[in-house]
């Protein structure tokens, strides 16, 4: 078995290399020309001339993925969050764990960089985020990067340090409970803004549409937030951020705390 | 550009190679982690900076993180 599969690797390998060598450079190479479709997307992601139909963001992906195809990207955002739901109902049940007694975590010196590069890692992935709408980026890429910081500080400085600096699983849902709220409250607060006025508004909807003159207002005070995506980028930020830190820290739970209930249950 | 993005590809293949083929889950879990941060290069080669930034801390640093955590509650080395 072992052998097979390495065989079938390694003429898939030489298969591929040898496609690559011939005919790839006719057939495989992607068009130069761009499709009809993506020249909308980028022709409006930010056209300050076409206020009815553009997003107001410079990034053409974010625009993509919280307004030309944001219903896609709300249910995504639902699945993690059921997934999350999933593993803490996997995670019940545990009793009360007391700290072991001795030294935990690992030498001084990888405490003394961790401590330093988790602020760094929190601003890096802070800056991915808020500016998602206008470089590359984004509330999901943000929280993952920022995952990190709690994922470190777990394994450097142990599980019982960070429970005890007050990241516990109950703040933590709380804040991925808010982003998803705060994703909630943006997505139909167009139209909250409309209902009061008489206009007809869309569900996630962010600058004004040809049939509804309403929307969320592309610059604050001289900056360019682009409408809803600002927000909606922050509320993704905390809930990814959140969902991570729930499952590390479950996943990072010592044994015996599941043991103990065991023992219990045969008594 | 496109020959150092399939030399890339061809480098991650050999790394794909070691991760199944690897006793140690350890070491396999590295691999892995190798493959992951050639196609994170891929992927900025090919313009989706977008996805080199969700890439890099979910297969470079929290997935392999996961499967070491859950490693170290097994056992290290894959037994026949």
């Amino acid at each position: 078995m072992k052998h097979v599969l390495g065989l079938i690797i390694i003429l898939l390998f030489i298969i591929g290399f040898s496609l690559v060598l011939t005919v790839a450079g006719n057939y495989i190479l992607p068009s130069q020309e761009i499709r009809s479709l993506a020249k909308y997307y980028l022709y409006l992601a930010y056209n300050p001339w076409h206020r009815n139909f553009t997003v107001m963001s410079p990034e053409a992906v974010t625009s993509i993925v919280w307004d030309f195809r944001g219903l896609d990207t709300v249910f995504e955002t639902a699945v993690f969050y059921l997934a999350i739901i999933g593993s803490i109902a996997l995670g019940r049940g545990i009793v009360k764990y007391s700290k072991p007694s001795g030294k935990l975590g690992l030498s001084l010196i990888v405490k003394t960089v961790t401590r330093i590069s988790a602020v760094m890692i929190i601003a890096v992935a802070a800056s991915i985020a808020l500016h998602g709408h206008l470089t590359p980026g984004g509330g999901f890429q943000g929280g993952a990067t920022a995952a990190v910081a709690p994922l470190l500080i777990l394994i450097i400085f142990s599980h019982y340090y960070l429970l005890e600096k007050g990241v516990t699983k109950d703040l933590m849902l709380f804040l991925r409970s808010l982003g998803l709220t705060g994703i909630g409250i943006v997505a139909i607060i167009v139209y909250l803004m409309a209902l009061p006025q008489g206009i007809h508004a869309y569900v996630l909807q962010n600058q004004p549409k040809p049939d509804s003159s309403i929307g969320l207002p592309a610059y604050i005070d001289g900056q360019l937030i682009s409408g809803t995506l600002w927000f909606f980028n922050i509320s993704e930020f905390f809930a990814v951020m959140a969902g991570f830190t729930i499952v590390f820290l479950l996943i990072t739970i010592p044994e015996r705390a599941f043991k103990k209930e065991e023992e219990v249950e045969r008594q | 550009m496109l020959l150092v993005t399939a030399l890339a590809s061809i480098f991650s293949v050999i790394a794909v190679y070691y991760a199944i083929m690897e006793k140690n889950l350890v070491r396999a879990v590295v691999f892995s982690a190798i493959q992951s941060t050639i196609y994170a290069f891929i992927y900025y080669m090919l313009m989706a900076p977008d996805i080199v930034l969700v890439y890099i801390p979910v297969a470079v640093g929290l997935y392999p993180a996961v499967i070491l955590i859950l490693i170290s509650k097994t056992e290290k080395v894959e037994k026949q």
